[in-house]
């Protein structure tokens, strides 16, 4: 019996224990897919022996990755959920490692021929909540809405309705699109369209000045902005890791916190978190 | 030649805008054709995506465990899966394989859990439940479910890093789940957001058919303590367990609380069935090695059993009832090895009458105390390794020891019930 016993343990920790290369597994927002990428192929060059895979998929996806224990590094553009935080502590014994690693103007997306120039947070959540149809209603042409956003898998979409929405659902009548890039497209092509995502994809739109309410003042998500606080719709985006990063994972996310991976951050149209 | 020059270029000339006009219509045309077909995709990925957002909310989840066990003797009564057979001291067996079902309404959620091994199918979760849309913080849940008591039942047996609950709770809740309707509380944003409640009432008589009028009351107060900031959790909670069991007619009750004489009491209608629990779970992660997780509970009560068993009762009792003082308790230390091992220990005890020990059971016949007196305790020891996010292998020794009595055939000794246990888990 106690043979036995010792032949199977010790067949198993050497089963476990078999060398493997330095491989990083990086899962997540789309939001940071390319900056993630970016960051990803600037450190491999320097560091041939260190193998960073990165897909998207949204926040969410990434959560679950890292849940599952299949990814090593979880990009999300929102916060982890307590529930979320529940599941890693029962498989991991650990209630993750959160890291500020950028931050970032929450953009919403206008088409340039929408005289429409800015909005209130509350007009904002009345057309994501279907409460506000008619751009009319909001200062603009009579012509209905077209409302877009992302899946929700995605941490904007979670984000957006946690802290613009106040936890309302969205209107059903919302066209959901797999990436910010598509709302972007979407946007650009119809005059009467309306998104939301990072504000580095913002191209060929025109960003709608935001508002608190309605006495105060509508800011763009620029820089300046973002970094003082002005713009309303201001986020973190933070890289999670199940437990306390070490070796090479650790030296990877100290090089993104440091001088050159922060560079990269502002290239991809974010903003350093130093 | 000069005319018929000037005519060539008039004539061209006069054409060319025709044909632009021409082109203009039938790109017009083709513009309005995609715009039609554009249309029509757009109406049947709408139509599509209805039909995928209904699906997304059926969930189907399950896992099946399939193990190896080998014990120290023939026919050893164990709680690591079971009795092994006579004759037998090693087996395999399919422990778990279930099956589940969720339609996730958001608020409202149909779950129905089957059990499906060789031996049988049977019923795991059969419940409705549904949550109050204002605050979202209050929901109802009535059917067969987890029992509302403690941590370790309403810890997933698929999530469970050791193979089987402590004997404590397999003998006072087999199968974890009851018959009834239970209220959740998760406190909203706000200073009190890190308390919960949960507690119901219910059959008594675990995953079977009500057998009485009496009704069972369970409920836990619990706590969540997150510090994020230095990685570690606190969590913990106080449960009770207020029931009755019916006494069959003409039947005795014996309080077997004393080593000489056990009390008598007849024409008793119903037995009392009371139990106070306390649990606390601790989570830090350690640098360089993972986190671990030290976890125990204590439970403390009356519990109406047979002569021979402590076990709580899943059918109407048809003989004498035998109430005793029961305590009982577990400590678990769960260590990760990075991402893919984790090292398991744990201690669990179950002492089924705190009034009588050692030799003083099976000396007085009049004291009526037996086997199902005797003192347990395990010690396990263990390794889990997840191959992947579905599979984990998990390799644990249990180490069991039992009071002994020199005055009770059988027991005099300690019995030869230590079990080995090799188990692949695939989990989706």
């Amino acid at each position: 019996m106690k043979k036995l016993l010792a032949a199977v343990l010790l067949a198993a920790i050497s089963f476990g224990f078999v060398a493997s290369e330095t491989v990083i597994t990086v899962k997540g927002s789309d939001t940071m897919v390319n900056m993630a990428q970016v960051w990803a192929a600037r450190y491999m060059e320097k560091h041939p022996d260190v193998k960073i895979q990165v897909t998207g998929g949204g926040s969410g996806t990434g959560i679950s990755a890292l849940i599952s224990g299949s990814t090593d590094i979880c990009n999300a553009s929102r916060p982890m959920k307590a529930s979320e935080r529940e599941k890693l502590k029962m498989r991991f014994n650990s209630t993750g490692v959160e890291i500020k690693a950028a931050l970032d103007g929450l953009s919403i997306y206008l088409n340039k021929a929408n005289p429409v120039k800015e909005l209130t947070l509350e007009q904002i959540k009345q057309i994501y909540t279907g409460k506000v149809t008619n751009w009319k209603q909001v200062g603009g042409n009579d012509s209905k809405i077209i409302v877009y956003g992302r899946e929700n898998s995605s941490g904007t979409y979670t984000y957006l309705k946690d802290n613009v929405l106040s936890g309302e659902d969205y209107t059903s009548n919302m066209q959901s699109l797999p990436g910010t890039a598509a709302v972007v497209n979407a946007v650009a092509k119809d005059k009467n369209a309306i998104g939301y995502g990072g504000a580095a994809y913002a191209k060929d739109i025109k960003d709608a000045l935001v508002k608190k309410d309605n006495s105060s003042e509508g800011y763009a998500p620029t820089a300046d902005n973002i970094k003082s606080g002005k713009y309303p719709i201001t986020r973190y985006l933070y890289m999670y890791v199940k437990s306390r990063p070490a070796g090479a994972l650790k030296e990877y996310i100290d090089w993104i916190l440091g001088q050159e991976g922060q560079k990269i951050v502002s290239e991809s149209g974010y903003f350093p978190i130093k | 030649m000069k005319k018929l020059l000037f005519f060539a270029v008039l004539t061209l000339l006069s054409v060319k805008p025709v044909l632009y006009a021409q082109e203009a219509d039938t790109l017009n045309a083709k513009i309005e054709e995609l715009k039609s077909a554009l249309n029509g995709l757009t109406e049947t990925y709408l139509e599509t995506k209805t039909t995928v957002d209904a699906l997304k909310k059926i969930k189907l989840s399950g896992y099946i465990q399939a193990q190896f066990q080998s014990a120290e003797s023939d026919a050893a009564a164990s709680y690591a899966g079971g009795n092994f057979s006579t004759g037998v001291h090693n087996r395999m067996l399919v422990r778990r394989g279930r099956i589940k079902i969720n339609y996730d309404n958001d608020l409202t959620q149909y779950v129905l859990q089957l059990d499906a091994t060789e031996k049988s199918v049977g019923i795991k979760d059969a419940y409705v439940s549904v949550k109050e849309p204002w605050l979202r913080t209050f929901g109802l849940t009535a059917g067969v479910f987890d029992r509302p008591f403690g941590f370790e039942i309403s810890y997933s047996s698929s999530s469970r890093e050791t193979p089987e609950r402590s004997r404590l709770f397999q003998t006072l809740f087999p199968g974890e789940r009851d018959l009834g309707f239970k209220l959740e509380m998760n406190a909203p944003d706000g200073p009190l957001s890190f308390l919960n409640f949960k507690g119901g009432v219910f059959a008594g008589n675990g995953i079977n058919v009500e057998t009485d009028n009496n009704k069972d009351i369970i409920g836990r107060i619990g706590f969540q303590l997150p510090f994020y900031d230095i990685n570690m959790a606190i969590d913990g909670g106080v449960s009770g367990y207020f029931g009755n069991v019916t006494m069959a007619s003409g039947k005795s009750l014996y309080t077997v609380d004393s080593p000489e004489a056990a009390t008598t009491s007849t024409g008793v209608k119903d037995v009392e069935r009371k139990y106070i629990g306390a649990d606390l779970q601790l989570y830090y992660d350690l640098p360089v090695l993972g986190g671990f997780s030290l976890r125990g509970e204590y439970i403390v009560g009356k519990q109406p059993g047979t002569s021979s068993a402590s076990g709580s009762y899943t059918a109407a009792p048809t003989a004498d009832i035998y109430l005793r003082n029961f305590s009982g308790y577990y400590i678990n230390y769960i260590q990760n090895l990075g991402d893919s091992w984790q090292f398991v220990l744990k201690y669990d005890v179950y002492d089924p009458n705190t009034d009588v020990s050692g030799d003083e059971i099976g000396a007085n016949p009049a004291a009526k105390l037996s086997a199902g007196d005797l003192k347990y305790s395990t010690l396990g020891l263990g390794l889990v390794y997840y191959y992947d996010a579905n599979v984990k292998f998990t390799f644990y020794y249990d180490s069991v020891k039992n009071e002994t009595s020199s005055k009770l055939t059988g027991y005099t000794d300690d019995l030869k019930d230590n079990v080995f246990t090799f188990r692949v888990q695939y989990k989706f």
